[in-house]
Formats: C-alpha cells, sequence, structure tokens
C-alpha cells in the first residue's frame, strides 16, 4: 500500500465497451484478471516479439507463465491492426506488466497494458468500421507502424508487411478458433502413475547410465531411504 | 480508447489536477496527512514551523491519526526522516491542549503512540518499516528527545538476534542493519551520554559476518573456483561494508556523523525535559509456516529468499561513488537501496525520486547538476549522482542468486532514468556497460552475464538499438566460447528476438555483420523444416502427412497413415529406426503447421494432443508404456525444426510440458545428452546458456506445479476446517443458554472428518507433483556429475580451469575450457538457486549422484562436492 505515491498497477480507467457486465463485477473480474489488453503495437509486430518482452514478467517458478497470447486482427484484412491480448497464468504475473512494462517500448514503440476482463470470442477482431482498431479511424498522423497513411511505408516495413500479411490469412472465427495454452498439471486419465512404470534405478546400474538418455528416476529409491 | 502515451497514472501534488473527474472532498485530517507527506518538497526548514501551526489548529486533533500520518512518511519516504524527527522534535515544545501547559506535549504524546505503530511492524518482522522506525529514533536520540541508554538497548535487542541458534542469514542480516544504521545515526549521543560499550554492537556483527564462511564464494560476483584468500575487489558484502562503516564512525566517536546525514533538528534548543524512554524490545521470533505439506518422505520445500550474502558490484572509482565501506558510502547506498525497494510500485517516481536524491543530503554531497549554479567542491565528497544511481541498481540487479524483484524492474526503472536525463543518465549507463563487458574476461559470474545480455537487450530495445558495437571489433580474435564472444552473440540473439534480424543487422559494423565471424546468424530465425527438399530422405512420406494436417484431418486418421507409413519403411529401411522416423515426420509437420506463430503452434498441437500423447508413449494409434527415449526424439526434432530459434525451442518445450507431452525430467535429461552442443575439441558435455535455460524452465515448471498444488491442499484444507467449525457452532447453539461450564456436559465428540474426495486428490496429486520435482532436480545433479566429477568417466578439463594455473592461462583456453568453465559456474548457479529445494532433498538426491562421482583427492571431484555441501548446508 502507499500513500505518498500512486501505484502503476491500480486498473486504469480503460474498459471493454461490449462488455455485458456492470461496474461492480468488471472491477471484481479486474482484481482476479490473468489477461492484458496490450495496445500501441506495430502492425508488424511479432506474437514472438511480444512472449519475449511478456515472459520477463513471468513466474513459472510460482505455477505461473504466459498461458496465450490472442493477436488483434482487422476484422475484413485478418491482418494485425495494433493490439492483443496477453494472458498469463497468474494475476500477479499481469499486475508486474503494469509496473514494468506498461509505458516501455517493444519493437520500437511505446506500448500501454491494461487488465482486462479476459478473452471472449470475436474479440480478437479490430472494431473499427473498416475492420481495424476504432483509433486508427480517427488518427490523423502519419504512423509507419500502423499502416502509414498509405501505402507509402518504409523499404523495411514493406519486406515485414509481405510476411504479416499472409500470416493470419486462415485466422478462423467461431467456437475452439483461439487455442487455450494448456491448464493446469492433471493426473493424467486412465493411465496407473507414471512413477510405477519406469523402473526405479539404484546406483548400481552404471551400465545403463553410459547410454546417453538414460536417467534417473529415484523415486523407488527414494522410497526406500 | 484514450491514450496518453505512459500509463495513466497521475502524480500528487502536481499541477495536473484539473482534469480530475470528480473533485475529491478533503477532511482537515486529511489535508493534515497530506501536508506531513509533503514536509519538505520545497524547504525544510521553513515548512517546519508552518506545518506545526497547522498540526496545533486542527482541532481537535487525533494523536492516533497523527502518529500514523508520521509513521507513514516515515516508512515510505526515509530520505526525509530527519525532518521528521524535527517536526516531533518542535512539538515537544507543544502542549497537547492550548492553555495546559504542564500536560504532555503534543511531540510525546505522538512519540508514544509512533512507538506502538513499531511494535506493530516489529511483531510482523516487517524489517524495513522496523529499520527505517530505527532511523527515526536515532535521529531522535540526537535531537535529545529519546534517551541513549535506551536507544543502545534497543540496538542491542538487534544484535542478540545475531547469537541466536540457528538464525537464517536473512533474519541476522536484516536484525544487524536495524543495529548498524541506528548506530550510525546516534552513535555520537550514544557514546557521549552513556557509558554503554558501542562495540558490543559491532563486536556481535563480526563474529556473525565471520561465521558465514564459506558461503561468501558462491554468491560473489565474479568467480574465482580454486581456493583463495584473497578479497574479493570487484563487489563488496552489505553486512561486511556496513560494519566497516561504523568501525570507522566508531574510532572517531561518531564525529562524521553529520557529514553523513541531514541533522535539521539541531537548530531547536536543546530539550531541557525528560527524555522518551524506548521501552525495551525482544525481537519475536520467525513464524513457522503453518500449512506446510509434507510428502510421502517426509519432505517439502518452500523458497525463502535473503538467504545469501549480499555483494554488491563496484563499477566506479571511489572518486566517481562513494566507497560503500566508508560512513558516507554506506549511508547513501542505504538510502538508494531503500528508494528503489519502496517505489517499486512506480518506477518513474522512482527514477524522479532518485534524480532529486542529494536534496536529502548534505550539501556538496553530489556535483551540482548542469545548468545549476556552480558550488565549491566540498573535499573528499563531490560525487556523480547518476554513476552512484545506477551503479546501486545494477549492483541490486547483480545479486546471487537472484536480486528481490524481477530483473525487468531494474531495468524498466533504468530506462526511466535515462527518459528523464538521458544527457547524464546515458553516460553513466555506457560506462556500466563497458565495464561489466569488460568483467566477462575476468570470471564474471555465468548468470550474471546472462543477467547483462537481458539488461542490454532490452535497454536497446528502448533506445533505438543504439551501441557502439565497433569498440568490441578487436574482441573477435578471442575463442568463439570466449564469455566475451557469448555476450556478443547471445544479446544480438536477445535483440533480434525482440525485433527483427534485418533491423538488428544494420545496427552492426561491417565484421559483425559478416556471418563467417559467427556474431550473427547467417539468416532470420526461421523454422527448419527437414522435409522441404525432396532430395532428402523420407521427403515423400513427410508430405503426405504434411498434407494431411494442413488439411485438418481427423488425428485418428493421420494416426492411421502414420502407422501404414512406417510400415512401408519397416520393409523398405530396415536399418533406420523406423520409429524416429515417425516421430520425427509427426513432430516436425505437426511444429511445420504451426510454424506461423505462437497461436499457430498452439492451435497445431491443442488440435493433435491425443496423436502426441501416442508418439511420446512410444505409439503410434494406441498408448504404450511410458517410452524415454520416444520423448527424446520428440525434443530432438523440435530443436532440429527450431535450430535457427533458440527462442522457439524454449517457448515449445514450455507448451509441451504444459500440455503434460514430456515431463520436466525429461527436458532436463534431453538437455544434458541430445540438447548438448558440439564444441571443438570437447570430450564430454557441457552448458550453454541455451541449455540452462532449458533446464532453468522445466525446473521452474516442475517447482511451480508443486507450488498449486500445494495452494490447492491448503486452500481445501481451510475449507474443511470452515466447515468444521461452522458445524460445532450450530452444534453449540442449542448449549448457549448455559455458559458455564457444566463438566457433565458430555463434550462434542472429536471424530476425524474423513477427508473429501478433492482434498483426496490433491494430496494425491501434490505427492506426485513432488516426486517429480525431485526427479527433475535429481537429473539435473546427475547430468552436471556427468559434465565434471565423473566416475568412470572424468573430465581432465574440468580440473584445469578451476585450478589456479590454469585460470591465470585463461588467455590462452580453448573452447573446450571456456565451456567447463561455464559448465562449473552453472553447476554453481543450479545449487545456490534451487538450494532450498536441495536441502530438504540433499539425502536422497546427494546419495544416488554422488554413488557415481570420483574419488576424494581429484580436485574437480572436491570442488564438485564442496559447492554441493555448501549449498545444503552440510558440514564440509
Amino acid at each position: 500500500m502507499s500513500h505518498v505515491v500512486q501505484p502503476l498497477d491500480q486498473p486504469s480507467n480503460y474498459k471493454d465497451s461490449q462488455a455485458r457486465v456492470d461496474r461492480q463485477k468488471q472491477h471484481e473480474l479486474l482484481s482476479k484478471s490473468t489477461t492484458l489488453y496490450i495496445g500501441n503495437l506495430s502492425f508488424f509486430t511479432t506474437e514472438e516479439q511480444i512472449y519475449e518482452l511478456f515472459s520477463k514478467c513471468a513466474s513459472p517458478e510460482e505455477g505461473g507463465g504466459i498461458k496465450r497470447i490472442i493477436m488483434g486482427l482487422d476484422r475484413n484484412t485478418r491482418t494485425p491492426c495494433g493490439f492483443c491480448f496477453v494472458e498469463y497464468y497468474t494475476h500477479a504475473e499481469a499486475l508486474a506488466c503494469l509496473r514494468y512494462i506498461s509505458g516501455t517500448k517493444l519493437d520500437e514503440r511505446i506500448i500501454r497494458c491494461d487488465l482486462d476482463l479476459g478473452y471472449r470470442e470475436g474479440r480478437q477482431f479490430g472494431r473499427g468500421k473498416s475492420g481495424g482498431q476504432v483509433r486508427d479511424e480517427h488518427r490523423t498522423d502519419y504512423d509507419a507502424g500502423r499502416g502509414g497513411w498509405g501505402a507509402q511505408a518504409q523499404r523495411l516495413e514493406i519486406e515485414r508487411r509481405r510476411e504479416v500479411e499472409e500470416r493470419y490469412a486462415d485466422a478462423q472465427e467461431g467456437p475452439g478458433a483461439v487455442a487455450g495454452g494448456g491448464e493446469d498439471w492433471k493426473q493424467p486419465e486412465g493411465m496407473p502413475e507414471k512413477a510405477d512404470l519406469k523402473r526405479g534405478r539404484s546406483p548400481d546400474d552404471e551400465d545403463e547410465s553410459e547410454r546417453m538418455g538414460a536417467r534417473a528416476r529415484l523415486d523407488e529409491d527414494a522410497e526406500r531411504m | 480508447m484514450s491514450y496518453n502515451g505512459g500509463g495513466g497514472y497521475r502524480r500528487r501534488n502536481r499541477d495536473h489536477d484539473y482534469d480530475r473527474r470528480e473533485p475529491v472532498y478533503e477532511s482537515p485530517e486529511q489535508k493534515l496527512r497530506a501536508s506531513i507527506i509533503r514536509l519538505g518538497e520545497v524547504d525544510g526548514d521553513q515548512e517546519l514551523p508552518r506545518l506545526v501551526e497547522q498540526i496545533c489548529e486542527t482541532t481537535p486533533i487525533n494523536i492516533s491519526y497523527l502518529s500514523e500520518s508520521v509513521r507513514i512518511a516515515v516508512t515510505e519516504q526515509p530520505y526525509k526522516i530527519p525532518y521528521y524527527a524535527a517536526l516531533t522534535r518542535l512539538l515537544h515544545d507543544k502542549p497537547s491542549s492550548g492553555e495546559d501547559t504542564t500536560a504532555t506535549s503534543l511531540g510525546r504524546q505522538v512519540l508514544e503512540d509512533f512507538w506502538k505503530g513499531f511494535q506493530a511492524y516489529l511483531d510482523k518482522l516487517s524489517w524495513r518499516d522496523t529499520r527505517l522506525c530505527v532511523h527515526f529514533f536515532a535521529h531522535l536520540t540526537t535531537a535529545k528527545v529519546v534517551s541513549p541508554q535506551s536507544m543502545f538497548d534497543l540496538l542491542k535487542s538487534f544484535t542478540a538476534v545475531l547469537d541466536e541458534f540457528g538464525v537464517s542469514h536473512g533474519r541476522a542480516k536484516q536484525a544487524a542493519l536495524c543495529a548498524v544504521e541506528g548506530l550510525i545515526m546516534s552513535g555520537a549521543e550514544i557514546k557521549a551520554k552513556t557509558s554503554a560499550n558501542v562495540s558490543e554492537i559491532t563486536t556481535s556483527i563480526q563474529s556473525y559476518i565471520e561465521s558465514i564462511g564459506d558461503n561468501k564464494a558462491l554468491v560473489q560476483p565474479t568467480v574465482k573456483l580454486y581456493p583463495t584468500n584473497d578479497p574479493i575487489e570487484t563487489a563488496d558484502e552489505i553486512l561486511e561494508a556496513a560494519l566497516a562503516a561504523v568501525q570507522i564512525l566508531n574510532s572517531s566517536d561518531f564525529a562524521q556523523t553529520s557529514d553523513i546525514v541531514l541533522q535539521p533538528y539541531t537548530v531547536s534548543p536543546d530539550f531541557a525535559d525528560a527524555p522518551f524512554d524506548l521501552p525495551s524490545v525482544l525481537v519475536p521470533p520467525e513464524v513457522i509456516e503453518l500449512d506446510a505439506l509434507s510428502t510421502d518422505t517426509g519432505e517439502d520445500a518452500q523458497v525463502k529468499k535473503e538467504e545469501w550474502p549480499d555483494y554488491y558490484v563496484r563499477l566506479f572509482d571511489n572518486d566517481v561513488t562513494p566507497d560503500p565501506t566508508t560512513p558516507v558510502g554506506y549511508a547513501i547506498r542505504a538510502g538508494i537501496l531503500d528508494l528503489i525497494d519502496i517505489f517499486e510500485i512506480n518506477r518513474k517516481e522512482c527514477a524522479r525520486l532518485l534524480l532529486e536524491f542529494p536534496k536529502w543530503l548534505p550539501h556538496g554531497t553530489f556535483k551540482p547538476r548542469p545548468g545549476a549554479p556552480p558550488q565549491e567542491p566540498v573535499a573528499g565528497k563531490d560525487w556523480q549522482l547518476e554513476s552512484t544511481v545506477i551503479e546501486t541498481i545494477l549492483g541490486t540487479l547483480f545479486l546471487l542468486p537472484d536480486p528481490q524483484h524481477k530483473t525487468i524492474y531494474y531495468i524498466a526503472l533504468i530506462t526511466e532514468l535515462c527518459k528523464l536525463s538521458p544527457s547524464t543518465v546515458g553516460p553513466a549507463v555506457g560506462k556500466s556497460i563497458r565495464k561489466l563487458y569488460g568483467l566477462l574476461a575476468d570470471g564474471l559470474d555465468v548468470a550474471l552475464a546472462s543477467r547483462l545480455i537481458d539488461w542490454f537487450a532490452i535497454h536497446m530495445s528502448n533506445f533505438g538499438f543504439q551501441w557502439v558495437w565497433k569498440e568490441w571489433i578487436p574482441d573477435l580474435d578471442l575463442s568463439l566460447q570466449h564469455p566475451k564472444r557469448v555476450f556478443m552473440r547471445n544479446a544480438i540473439d536477445f535483440e533480434i528476438r525482440l525485433s527483427y534480424y534485418d533491423r538488428i543487422l544494420k545496427t552492426l559494423p561491417e565484421p559483425m555483420q559478416n556471418p563467417d565471424n559467427r556474431v550473427v546468424p547467417s539468416e532470420a530465425p526461421g523454422p527448419d523444416y527437414e522435409y522441404d527438399d525432396p532430395a532428402r530422405p523420407h521427403y515423400d512420406a513427410a508430405q503426405t502427412v504434411l498434407g494431411l494436417l494442413r488439411g485438418r484431418a481427423k488425428a485418428e486418421d493421420v494416426m492411421s497413415h502414420l502407422e501404414s507409413v512406417k510400415n512401408s519403411l519397416e520393409t523398405t529401411d530396415s536399418d533406420t529406426n523406423t520409429d524416429s522416423v515417425i516421430r520425427s515426420i509427426a513432430v516436425q509437420s505437426l511444429l511445420h503447421i504451426g510454424s506461423r506463430s505462437f497461436s499457430h503452434f498452439l492451435n497445431a498441437i491443442e488440435r493433435y494432443l491425443p496423436l502426441l500423447r501416442n508418439l511420446a508413449s512410444g505409439s503410434i494409434s494406441t498408448t504404450g508404456v511410458s517410452n524415454l527415449e520416444a520423448r527424446m526424439d520428440i525434443l530432438t526434432a523440435v530443436s532440429d525444426f527450431w535450430s535457427h530459434s533458440k527462442h522457439m525451442i524454449v517457448i515449445v518445450f514450455d507448451k509441451l510440458m504444459q500440455y503434460q507431452i514430456v515431463d520436466p525430467t525429461d527436458v532436463v535429461s534431453w538437455a544434458f545428452t541430445h540438447g548438448v552442443e558440439r564444441i571443438a575439441g570437447s570430450t564430454h558435455p557441457s552448458l550453454s546458456s541455451l541449455q540452462w535455460d532449458v533446464i532453468k524452465s522445466a525446473l521452474n515448471k516442475a517447482n511451480g506445479r508443486v507450488v498449486i498444488a500445494r495452494r490447492k491442499v491448503s486452500a481445501l484444507r481451510k475449507e474443511a476446517d470452515e466447515k468444521a467449525a461452522m458445524a460445532i457452532v450450530s452444534n453449540g447453539t442449542s448449549m448457549e443458554v448455559d455458559t458455564e461450564v457444566k463438566p457433565d456436559v458430555p463434550e462434542v465428540p472429536e471424530v476425524p472428518e474423513p477427508e473429501s474426495p478433492a482434498l483426496t486428490t490433491a494430496l494425491k496429486a501434490f505427492a506426485t507433483l513432488t516426486r517429480e520435482q525431485k526427479a527433475a532436480l535429481s537429473r539435473t545433479l546427475d547430468g552436471f556429475v556427468d559434465c565434471l566429477a565423473s566416475a568412470t568417466n572424468p573430465n581432465p578439463t574440468a580440473k584445469t580451469v578451476i585450478s589456479e594455473n590454469g585460470w591465470h592461462n585463461r588467455a590462452n583456453w580453448s573452447e573446450a575450457d571456456w565451456v567447463t568453465w561455464g559448465t562449473w559456474g552453472w553447476y554453481r548457479h543450479f545449487c545456490r538457486l534451487y538450494s532450498p529445494y536441495l536441502r530438504n532433498y540433499a539425502t536422497t538426491l546427494g546419495t544416488v549422484s554422488f554413488a557415481k562421482v570420483g574419488n576424494a583427492g581429484d580436485p574437480a571431484v572436491d570442488t564438485f562436492r564442496k559447492i554441493w555441501n555448501v549449498t545444503t548446508g552440510q558440514d564440509v
């Protein structure tokens, strides 16, 4: 708690204008949210670039990590339109991004992070009239990273664009279009516990350990000791 | 959506208030608190009397609110503590209620209430708050408001902690810092007014420091693997620095204190009334984790940080930044460290406050800002603020095994500083990078070299990738595995991850752009599908599989097709391992359809999870028995496919673990065997930072799963307890009428509630996962044994690189020498980073792995054992 300065990880006044839950409910969801809305991305920024930066706020040792990234796409052209969602496994990781990443650069643009209510189907698409983000409808400046005014982007950017434009051509709509990213660990169904299947190994198994790939499974040894 | 260029925060006390949506009503009390918090922002000395007036005018005054305000101000703005002490001193001249001058003064009431708050911090072992309150009392001692004897007794109760049996290092360190910092600020008064023996405190700390012993060598930023008694020159340990500083002060009877900290209260006339006697305290024992779970073998590990000595790396000379082993140097660093820690919640404010830090120090401590009126340099001071701040931040970032906050916090903080004052902070950053780069040749710890790369790449990404690479061109003559070469290669790889290949290539001078010099890869990091070329074996078979996957064929159809491919391969190609070929084709084809992006990859594997599961179990269309070789084949297929992108290898492995296709132990195993880089002239496996990243990600996955499982069990137990308590309450309601104890009333029988099925499942999962955690750690230890200390296949290089002569001959080291030295570094890092877990599993892990270790007397074996023994807390 701070009385002297405003912490950076407070939810901002951004909200999903199409969310169908009341303010209090929204607040409650945000206070547990593991999803971030990322804005002001270049249209050319890839998910791997995003992954690299946002993995710096991941806490796998606490059971966290990046669950998935959902790239915001132009509804019509199926090309990135400058925003995405990053979903973590824990709320703390999302908050860390607000403190350490929001307001810093990715791909040479200052990006902005906001807690999000959580990805819902259909939200991966831009809501502007032309298919992209609403903000790009009204933008009057020249922004090479977000499509410029027209086609006169820099040479380098054209190269990148070629790849990017095809990348999401296969983007689907509807249920199941977006992968989940993997849930928490579960006991494998219908399988005996793995530990029983793998032969325990004792220190005198020297010959076997010489072969590359042989490895210690010392569950049994552990139990014996 | 509104975008305002960088986080929608708004500064207090600034003139941005016009755009507040709603006018905020402030009560007189809230106004008072705001004034207290703001004290000193313009001119502390002038504001003090006004603030005292404002406090006296607030009637009726709520003492506890007032003292809470001071407590907040003290613990959140430690740089202003001298002013809060001065305020409290002035309030001692004010009667609590206008006329009655005999009543207890306002100041004394505030102090008495403040003490209660301090006691609460101490009870919670909220160390930073406790220590900052000690600062406050120490200043009040110098202001003669607090009795020096009681101050000394307070400091002594902190050093008493050092004598506790089995005290943890974190606790001892915090307690010692309370004592030292309190003494720095109040020592003069204590020595002048009491017969107390101040050396009792320094002796106590000294003997504690001497008891740490072997732990120290494992966390020094520059590594010496041979036994040596030479003091480390590149860094200083915080307790040792604190002790040195206070010893210097003590030898001069604390004459320099006013040189170190502001003492605005000294202008007040001497306080004539009886001073406040701080009550005596006892530092409460550490809380024992109540919901600790034990595994079936009675072991449970919970990570506790701060258990290692803190070595802060030094980057500048003593005339540029103050020497932290001197009183003033120590005090400055301690002040900066507190700022960095407290304002972690808002790095932008933190950066601003750091650059304003000189305001809270005696005049002349730092050089004036450019443009400020020139000042006569104070002899022995006149340091560079920005270099001092950057050195301290990097010192914290480079603590081993892990910094207190996430690496990215310190990186982002430096970015903010550079944005605030590019012309002064920029050069300090540049010099720091060069200094650290230089240390790479002199044994900078591998974990720190990795952290340096992380910082470098992210920093450059925020500042247009502008670095003068040119100056490092001569280092291209060094061995390919020399830490400087590794740095260049990996830093560029990390820059490319954050940006893209062509962009980064443009920032490099010609010799570095040339792929022959092995600084940049010859092409952008992309997929490498083995079956793309019709000339390659199994091209046709792979294409048919790829076709099915592209057409989104059902998993079963793909499986039956793979079966038929396998059968035909077996008839035509009897000498190849058809199982391995099938796995490679299937996995690479799957990665191929998912190669466009991380999401495409997730979609591809989610669609074909049943196929992957079968492959991992050793068969195609049925679930077979667990098969290690199959899982190694899958991981190898991934690393073949992404051989140009180390980044993707780590990402894909992570998700394969997440989807439980492979175990963390498999990944560790792979990294030590199939994943080992081929190094010219090397006879043994070795670890590079990529392999370490893979291993770390696997171990963290295993540990993280245990954390989740433990949380789940705790939650379910709590739920069960609450249910049970509710049941008792509702049973008890009927008996509420007779509250007296009636011996003849039968007690509620203590039938243990049967475990809920959910709890049973959760406990079983916990047991399974701790077993897997242990297996992963064990496999890692085994891997290191094979690299460095195997009995049956000893590594001669492992011996030479740790000898003193060997190290001094490093200018002539081969690639194999360097990677072996690096492997030693990762082994040390593994041990210290995971030491809480390793400690718990020490007996079982040690017994199994050390059975394979060579005989004592071999320097490699002895070093290997010693590192293990130190990190697991066993007698050496």
